[in-house]
């Protein structure tokens, strides 16, 4: 959809959707952010008021024969994930309207826009983060504690409880159904089976809590984004994903999304919850989070090939011996203690 | 600004540019000239575009040696297969239990990768941390 369509859409649907909520008659402006291989994100302004619109720019249908809900939760189902999350002390935008895929604007919700960076390439580096930076590690701890302890019963019906073998059976279906190109996923998938932890209590997890989806402030956490990946699942898996070698843009040796340590964001677990998993169960879920990056780059290679998406989405596939090469080193440290 | 495209200048002036050449020199037309006049995903997707030509540069370079040590691979670990896609019949015998991975399959499995991510992101950084425990 082109920009001028996309406003004339939201002209004609939001009048009726923001009245009482925020002032304005029509969009001033809008431009697509950067980022995002899936959904688009747009920021537009209603009459003074920045808002974000989330929009996913093909069907459903079109990525089904993919095999399994890698790509997450339809938008409606994420738009009603965050306003539960929003009854905890969890930082998330307000959502103001939800669109299906039937609607002119395709399935897409809009939200308040949360002041604050949102590049991880600044707020990593920069000065004026470092207080926030700080922080950071044990703030991630108490939000992903506070989102571990939402109670399950009020989430849509797309987010059912799954057992591990299920999510290995479906991951060795994917490598399969991808052509059998890697040995080392193989291999990472093989040791993840041999080594799996006991089953523990699932809870709900953001399943893509990592440091490109944090919204930071001088404070530290403003937001907590992007929760198409939401699913159910032992806790210890938050914490070892935001602790993914891929996410630590460089910084290898701050294990917490390249800004913290283990010990900083267990304690921020633990003072909310009264107990945190372990760092060995935690170091289990950085080599499935690789196995999870490798099969996302996957994916976007296939939804090139059935003619969706750009340049980006068709390089990203490469990108899976990121992943590769992050779980043969995960495997090699485990096995060499 | 976009990081700017080192020109290799050959060696023979008359010669035909090789396909290295042609590559180099779109490259940095991406770099250098397009995405400076594009905005916003444009922009972005140019600097991607050139990134990719340089996974292809570096793919014609070093896959020569990847094709080499998957088809030693598939000799000593499945001696009776035919010769084709190794990568693909050692994966299927992981999957299937035919390949029990000793220590010297996860040497293979890391000299492959150490060659593999070479190709597709030599800058990762995790890539140094193996290159120094694993490397020659």
């Amino acid at each position: 959809m082109q920009p001028d369509e996309l406003i004339a859409a939201l002209n004609v649907a939001l009048p009726a959707l923001l009245t009482d909520k925020v002032s304005g008659a029509a969009v001033t402006s809008l431009e697509r952010l950067s980022g995002g291989a899936n959904n688009e994100t747009w920021r537009l302004v209603w009459g003074e008021t920045p808002l974000i619109l989330r929009r996913r720019p093909f069907s459903a249908d079109s990525v089904a024969d993919l095999e399994g809900n890698i790509l997450g939760l339809s938008l409606v189902d994420e738009a009603q994930v965050i306003q539960v999350a929003s009854s905890t002390a969890v930082p998330v935008p307000e959502i103001h309207a939800v669109f299906d895929e039937r609607h002119p604007i395709g399935e897409a919700f809009l939200m308040g826009f949360i002041d604050g960076e949102s590049i991880p390439q600044r707020w990593l580096s920069d000065a004026q983060f470092e207080g926030a930076r700080n922080e950071l590690a044990y703030q991630c701890g108490e939000a992903l504690a506070r989102i571990h302890t939402i109670d399950c019963s009020n989430l849509p019906a797309s987010i059912r409880p799954t057992t591990l073998q299920r999510r290995f059976e479906a991951a060795q279906h994917r490598l399969h159904a991808f052509g059998d190109v890697s040995p080392a996923l193989q291999f990472g998938l093989n040791w993840l089976i041999e080594h799996a932890p006991e089953s523990s209590p699932h809870v709900l997890l953001h399943g893509d809590f990592r440091t490109g989806n944090l919204l930071i402030n001088k404070l530290g956490l403003a937001g907590v984004l992007d929760w198409e990946l939401t699913h159910q699942g032992p806790p210890a898996e938050d914490l070892g994903y935001l602790c993914a070698y891929v996410w630590r843009f460089g910084n290898l040796d701050k294990p917490v999304g390249g800004f913290g340590h283990y010990a900083d964001l267990i304690k921020g677990y633990e003072s909310v919850t009264g107990w945190c998993p372990d760092l060995a169960s935690i170091r289990y879920w950085e080599v499935f989070a690789a196995l999870s990056w490798g099969l996302v780059c996957q994916t976007m290679g296939a939804l090139w090939h059935s003619g969706e998406g750009d340049v980006e989405r068709a390089a990203v596939s490469r990108r899976r011996s990121e992943a590769e090469l992050d779980m043969l080193l995960l495997i090699d440290e485990w096995e060499g203690v | 600004m976009g990081r700017r495209v080192t020109y290799t200048k050959d060696t023979d002036a008359s010669a035909e540019l090789s396909s290295d050449a042609l590559l180099t020199a779109v490259k940095a037309f991406l770099m250098d000239c397009a995405a400076p006049n594009l905005e916003g995903r444009h922009r972005f997707n140019a600097r991607v575009a050139a990134n990719v030509l340089g996974i292809i540069q570096r793919e014609h370079t070093i896959g020569p040696t990847l094709k080499a040590l998957d088809e030693d691979a598939l000799r000593r670990w499945l001696p009776e297969s035919g010769p084709n896609e190794p990568a693909q019949q050692l994966s299927r015998a992981l999957a299937d239990g035919r390949i029990t991975p000793d220590d010297r399959f996860f040497d293979y499995l890391k000299a492959r990768q150490l060659l593999v991510s070479a190709i597709n992101n030599p800058r990762y950084a995790s890539r140094a941390i193996a290159e120094e425990r694993w490397g020659a």
